[in-house]
């Protein structure tokens, strides 16, 4: 068993603070938690991160609860919860749960708080069902306990007005919308998450640490950020391999990715979501010690998981009970801080002394705001200059409500050129709103005609912005723009707008590939050693020739002595035959793969069961090969996007030409955690020089 | 083209005919099961799709854009079948047509009268199509080449040709400029578009819109297809040609008949004195020549471009040979069959984005329909033989025999 | 040039291992589409099936973790897949150039829409690893220099796949199922006559077909590839149908059409990573090219099995 008493004494001690207070009951003003906090006397180490510059707060007001639950002779009640996975997920739901749990036993058993819920609802239409259902049903209070339920909650809770609707990860408590019956909460991940970090690289002998997270967002990347952070505040030199099994439920995926950082050296393990059962499991098999996050995961496992950061809703719940029972329906945001007891850090027992005085001091400074972790997490984000920095931080804009449609020649998860912008509109959707911000797309439009087709009937319909994102929709679209001058359409890869052809409603965008192809061709020359590299592209032009041209130029251009083999398949859908190129690139002699194209997730497979670096293109292709995905030239529609948006509501409806560039943030480098620091230093460099013009791409005539 | 020959026999074709209809509702029964675990209302997602494809102007100019290289690929896989020769090289032979046709017309500038433009252009196709038609057709005559895997490997050679030619000699000099590097060729000159309805009915006099006309309903949607601006283009009139000058081609003249009774018969017909191999390399120089006719109009009425090669074949090859048979290999049975399927196809895009559903889910759809009508095709069969042993006459009449193709390579 | 660094054994070496584990998926399609048109039966839909396979195979192992229960599970769809063809293309007797499309069709997307409400995502496995064959402790037969480096490093499927030809020959021509389906194909109403249940033999001949097709498909996803995604096949169903023109109904002649279409698609990847100056879509030409090429040299004349794409009615004629 754990250290339990360390948890009750921290909550004794927050009752003692609490008391010494005086004044109030449960909604202590994070001030004076500061202030009295015990464990003051140990300020003095994080001094570097002291002078970390300030990162502004939240816009929107936190409200800071204290976690002693209170609800003690409370009147009869009735909670329902929705919630994505289940009540035994030893993760998000369950933690929830287990706090309604407790608060129920602690209010007088069923008879006075009644508890419903639904599990497993990971379609947010069925979800928005049980939440009307509930709400219909006359249950008091309804938590939609995921992001995704927000929309349609803030549909549903106008229609119950004396109905309390509750939602987390969030801070919107629709207020703007008029909405009075809604709570937001979230937790505050990064924090104990940075505790974890601090106790991994004490803990870890290797130096190399292995984190396995579900899907690069949310709650998990608040985690994992904070984690990444702790670890290098504590030991610069430590090595954090993060991998992402793109799922939240992938169990066995998550062994893998488990299996996989015990082989790549790592002997402190940690991750997130649901699916770390699976990874817990393997920590236990080869004795690898793991930090839990969310819900207490040592049922699995009581030997290897050694601390945890546990979420703790009591004091959110009983605040939100407290409320509705008080006539107030919504329309506060609560977070869960460690300072606010909603995040509990958990130690086992027999861990090394130092390093969990080394987690309990970072606990401790965080509490006091000597340590911020946010900004951290944003001064060490990898991103290269820092005066390109803040470009890339990308500013949204105010938009009015659009409603934006996109014709693919693929699909929505082809890790490549159509996923890319799809990602990038999905991520605007999920800033500005379902509401403000629809999507409608078609995907394998290989057939023009048929593109053609959705193309105008997209228009027809009322849609603001109509994206043919390929280049052989052009002669198509050029036909039906000048029907609908009110709509804007964009086409790519191309630099003709139409403009020529008297269209002026059309936005052309390109990639230059070749920026992102040259950083990689740079980075690529630091990873091989046979002084071989292979490419496996589709067919030699357009997007695939640039990427192409800029990385053998970035190859050239730093290490002329190494040979590049470039191959084409032919094709842009022959994941089979992408394969067979990558093993036929390493049987002559590559140690470091390239290419892009849908297709390339056979080769990636191939690289990843090879244990050869990949360098991808266009969208983020870790899933196919997590380990092995050392550097992305990441396609970021965003910008692109957002211009596009807000001219069209200018009234400028096309004639631009956008290029994604380095510059303007519309290609991200991403490199790997795995890489040699001199590579991706280099890369930079490359980035910078590039970005400044100091390096002009010159493509050298192939065949 | 039934000739009754009993009363009774009239409700019996009347139900063979009603038939397919059933078979795509079955199908349909188990795509709604398929959408309602997508948690999609199939009522209103087959309603989305036959409004789609036939109830208004939109979707009906699209279904007939659509059925136009159905039409023609469609025609040319009759051919074969027909000649007892199996083509599943259309797509191939899209391609190297609408190749030699945008060549042909890029290099023309805007020298030549529209009129020759075209016809030069469509004659290129053809003639290229044709070629690539005759390949296959040849091997198999002379070396013994099974056409199913000559054409399937020749589809491959064909996009390969066309992607080296797009990205190197044939590359629209415009993206070189730019640097973007898309493998397309220039736009064709505008002269040598094919008219579109729109500017037919215009030349004609025909200026006025629907609601001018006072015209509402799907009176004012068909008139809407025929006059107002749509993609719709005069290669409509000329596949419904076509169709006609091959059902002339294969019923009223010599060359036909010898086409179809080596089809039918390749020892009978060798013992009767004709040249079978020389019928059979013809059969699939025709099919291919009417491929690469419906590249060279797809490429003259619709894109004005060449793009890449799959993207302009999209598939056609394959939904052709499904159209030719749905229209029982006739030339004038195909008419009709390219239009349905064709608004099957257009009206399941429709559905999809109408209801947001994986557009995979269509794909589904249209298999099951594809499975179940050719399925019914047995009870057809079996009723016309019951017929003919009623009949007691011993020869095939004409309809039977029809349907009673069968493919013999 | 490092390419001076590889001589002409490591190149050959190369392709020809490179063409074995390639011939995989190929060799279990097409020796299953013979079976199928062995009997009569013309299957265009091989390559629906092997998406199915692929599907079911991938998702097996990725939940289960157990590869013998994906080979079994990709077997199993693909028998259904196999069978549903069997009710249309041999009851109903349809049009077996077009059921075969229709089937295609289904396949593709009925498995691309399991990929898309299941997984969602590209995932990985761990699937079938490429192994080093020995003998014994003392004798390692992968260890041969050559020989070894070009048969004994292949995955499990592959063996499987090779060790499927001699297997089929045997069953096809020693064996008197094999008799019955050949006879089917060749003489339907002589069979009948003598007793053979021309139905029944055509369904499990398809059936058989499909079950391979549909380890074909995990042949890729869980061996080859270790991934799934939409249409992963890319039409290599339709070349595994050409594989059986090529081969003449043969399974060594099979054999012998997969390992040249795969050794000359490995042969052209080489060509191009030894930056030799050929335009890549002429280097990717190259294996159907040759194919054609090969099949048109004047010794081999097809015997195509005379009752291909015949429907079967007992009574007729």
């Amino acid at each position: 068993m754990k250290n339990r008493w360390f948890l009750l004494s921290l909550l004794l001690i927050f009752g003692l603070v609490l008391a010494s207070c005086g004044d109030s009951g449960s909604e202590t003003p994070q001030t004076d938690t500061e202030e009295t906090t015990p464990a003051d006397t140990t300020e003095t180490e994080p001094a570097e991160e002291a002078v970390v510059e300030e990162v502004e707060e939240e816009e929107t007001a936190v409200e800071d609860i204290a976690a002693e639950a209170d609800v003690t002779g409370i009147a009869q009640i009735r909670i329902a919860v929705v919630m994505p996975s289940t009540v035994t997920d030893l993760a998000w739901s369950q933690a929830v749960y287990d706090s309604l749990l407790r608060l129920q036993a602690e209010a007088g058993g069923p008879d006075v708080m009644e508890i419903a819920y639904t599990e497993n609802m990971f379609n947010v239409t069925d979800a928005a069902a049980a939440m009307r259902d509930y709400a219909a049903d006359g249950f008091n209070i309804v938590l939609a306990h995921g992001t995704q339920y927000g929309t349609s909650m803030f549909e549903i809770a106008p229609d119950f007005p004396e109905t309390t609707f509750a939602w987390g990860t969030a801070v919107d408590t629709g207020a703007e919308q008029g909405l009075t019956n809604v709570f937001a909460y979230e937790a505050r991940a990064e924090e104990g998450g940075y505790v974890n970090g601090v106790l991994a690289a004490n803990l870890s002998t290797s130096g190399v640490i292995g984190v396995v997270g579900p899907v690069e967002a949310g709650d998990a990347k608040l985690y994992i950020d904070g984690f990444v952070a702790g670890a290098m505040a504590a030991n610069p030199d430590i090595q954090v391999n993060v991998s992402y099994t793109g799922s939240f439920g992938d169990t066995a995926l998550a062994a893998e990715a488990a299996n996989t950082q015990i082989a790549a050296g790592a002997d402190v393990l940690t991750g997130s979501a649901q699916q770390v059962v699976g990874a817990i499991g393997v920590a236990a098999e080869q004795g690898v010690p793991w930090l839990g996050t969310q819900s207490d995961q040592s049922p699995i496992a009581p030997d290897v998981v050694v601390a945890s950061q546990l979420y703790n809703w009591d004091g959110v719940l009983s605040d939100i009970i407290r409320k509705h029972q008080a006539g107030e329906y919504g329309g506060t945001a609560y977070a869960l801080t460690l300072g606010n007891s909603g995040l509990v850090m958990d130690y086992a027992d027999g861990l090394d002394g130092e390093a969990v005085a080394a987690a309990m001091v970072a606990a401790n400074d965080i509490i006091a705001g000597a340590i911020d972790v946010n900004a951290i997490i944003a001064g060490e984000a990898p991103a290269a200059a820092d005066a390109g920095d803040e470009e890339m931080m990308i500013e949204y804009p105010e938009i009015e409500p659009v409603r934006i449609a996109l014709v693919m020649p693929s699909t929505t998860t082809d890790l490549a050129w159509s996923q890319s912008i799809y990602d990038s509109l999905v991520i605007l959707q999920n800033h500005y709103g379902e509401e403000n911000f629809e999507i409608a797309y078609t995907e394998n439009m290989f057939n023009v005609t048929d593109a053609a087709a959705a193309i105008r009937d997209y228009a027809a319909d009322g849609y603001d912005l109509v994206i043919a994102h390929g280049a052989q929709y052009g002669t198509s679209l050029f036909e039906l723009a000048p029907d609908f001058p009110e709509t804007s359409f964009a086409w790519g890869t191309t630099t003709n707008t139409g403009a020529d052809e008297g269209v002026t409603n059309v936005f052309a965008y390109e990639p230059r590939a070749e920026q992102g192809g040259y950083v990689s061709g740079v980075v690529a020359t630091y990873l091989t050693e046979s002084g071989i590299i292979g490419l496996v592209g589709p067919v030699d032009a357009g997007d695939a020739k640039l990427h192409v041209d800029g990385f053998l130029a970035g190859v050239r251009d730093t290490n002329p002595d190494i040979q590049v083999n470039v191959s084409f398949t032919g094709s842009f859908g022959d994941t089979a035959l992408a394969a067979e190129a990558a093993n036929t690139q390493i049987a002559a002699g590559a140690d470091v793969l390239t290419g892009s194209s849908q297709q390339v997730v056979g080769a990636i497979g191939v690289a990843s069961e090879n244990g050869v670096p990949w360098l991808g293109i266009q969208a983020d292709q870790s899933p196919a090969g997590a380990d092995v995905v050392v550097v992305t030239v990441l396609y970021d529609w965003v910008p692109t996007l957002l211009e596009m948006i807000t001219a069209n509501q200018a009234g400028e409806y096309g004639g631009r030409v956008l290029q994604l560039t380095l510059e303007n943030g519309g290609q991200t480098m991403i490199y790997a955690d795995s890489l040699p620091a001199e590579a991706v230093e280099a890369g930079m460099a490359a980035e910078q020089a590039i970005i400044d013009g100091a390096i002009e791409i010159v493509a050298e005539p192939r065949n | 083209m039934h000739k009754n020959r009993f009363d009774s026999v009239f409700f019996q074709r009347l139900y063979d005919a009603l038939l397919p209809f059933a078979a795509v509702l079955a199908a349909f029964l188990i795509g709604a099961v398929l959408l309602l675990l997508q948690g999609v209302n199939p009522l209103e997602a087959y309603r989305e799709l036959f409004i789609g494809a036939f109830g208004n102007k939109n979707g009906l100019s699209d279904t007939l854009v659509k059925a136009i290289p159905l039409m023609l690929v469609g025609l040319g896989i009759a051919i074969a079948f027909r000649g007892g020769v199996i083509n599943i090289g259309a797509e191939g032979q899209i391609i190297v047509g609408s190749l030699l046709t945008t060549f042909l017309v890029v290099q023309m500038g805007e020298n030549l009268p529209a009129f020759w433009g075209i016809v030069i252009g469509m004659i290129g196709g053809a003639f290229m199509g044709g070629v690539w038609g005759a390949i296959p057709g040849f091997l198999k005559a002379r070396l013994g080449v099974n056409e199913i895997l000559s054409t399937i490997m020749m589809n491959q050679i064909a996009i390969q040709i066309g992607f080296y030619l797009l990205r190197g000699p044939m590359i629209d000099p415009a993206e070189l400029a730019a640097g973007t590097n898309i493998p397309h060729s220039a736009r064709l000159a505008r002269l040598y578009d094919l008219p579109r309805f729109t500017d037919l009915a215009q030349s004609l006099g025909l200026t006025k819109s629907a609601e001018e006309l006072g015209l509402s309903g799907f009176t004012a949607e068909l008139y809407g297809v025929l006059v107002e601006p749509s993609r719709l283009h005069s290669g409509l009139l000329l596949a419904i040609l076509a169709a006609i000058l091959v059902y002339i081609l294969l019923w009223r003249t010599t060359i036909g008949y010898r086409i179809r009774s080596v089809g039918l018969n390749p020892h009978a017909s060798r013992y009767a004195g004709m040249m079978v191999e020389r019928t059979m390399v013809l059969s699939m120089t025709l099919s291919g020549m009417f491929a690469g006719l419906a590249g060279a109009v797809e490429i003259l009425g619709l894109h004005h471009r060449m793009f890449e090669p799959t993207a302009v074949s999209a598939g056609y090859g394959f939904s052709g040979i499904v159209a030719a048979l749905f229209g029982k290999l006739h030339p004038l049975g195909i008419i009709p069959s390219s239009i349905l399927f064709g608004g099957l196809l257009v009206g399941g895009d429709k559905m999809q984005r109408a209801m947001q559903i994986p557009q995979v889910l269509i794909t589904a759809i249209l298999g099951l329909v594809v499975l179940f009508v050719v399925s019914t095709d047995y009870f057809v069969r079996k009723r016309a033989n019951r017929r003919v042993s009623a009949d007691t006459s011993t020869a095939h009449t004409e309809d039977d025999a029809q349907l009673n193709v069968e493919v013999q390579a | 040039m490092n390419n001076g660094d590889l001589t002409t054994l490591t190149i050959v070496v190369g392709i020809l291992h490179s063409g074995i584990r390639l011939a995989t998926p190929y060799l279990y399609a097409a020796i299953g589409e013979m079976f199928s048109q062995r009997s009569g039966v013309l299957n265009l839909g091989v390559d629906g099936i092997m998406l199915m396979g692929a599907f079911f195979g991938f998702f097996t192992v990725f939940k289960t973790g157990s590869l013998l229960l994906g080979v079994l599970a990709a077997a199993l769809i693909g028998g259904l897949m196999g069978l549903i063809l069997c009710v249309v293309s041999i009851t109903y007797q349809a049009e077996q150039g077009i059921s075969g499309i229709g089937l295609f069709m289904f396949g593709l997307g009925a498995s691309s829409l399991l990929f898309k409400t299941m997984l969602g995502t590209v995932e990985g496995i761990q699937g079938f690893s490429e192994l080093n064959f020995c003998l014994t402790d003392s004798f390692c037969l992968a260890e041969v220099p050559v020989i070894g480096d070009i048969f004994f490093h292949h995955s499990l499927m592959t063996y499987g796949a090779f060790a499927l030809v001699p297997l089929a020959w045997w069953v096809l021509n020693k064996t008197t199922w094999g008799l019955k389906v050949r006879s089917v194909g060749q003489n339907p109403e002589a069979a009948d006559s003598l007793g053979v249940n021309v139905i029944q033999v055509r369904y499990t001949a398809v059936t058989l077909g499909g079950v391979l097709a549909g380890i074909a498909g995990a042949s890729l996803s869980i061996s080859l590839l270790g991934i799934f995604q939409e249409n992963l096949t890319n039409g290599m169903g339709f070349i595994a149908v050409a594989l059986v023109y090529f081969g003449s109904w043969k399974p060594l002649g099979v054999l012998a059409g997969a390992l040249l279409f795969s050794t000359v698609n490995a042969l052209q990847l080489w060509v191009q990573v030894l930056n030799l100056n050929i335009p890549s879509d002429v280097a990717v030409m190259l294996p159907y090219l040759l194919t054609i090429i090969a099949l048109a040299l004047p010794f081999r004349r097809a015997l195509q099995p005379a009752m291909l794409t015949k429907p079967f009615t007992r009574g007729e004629n």
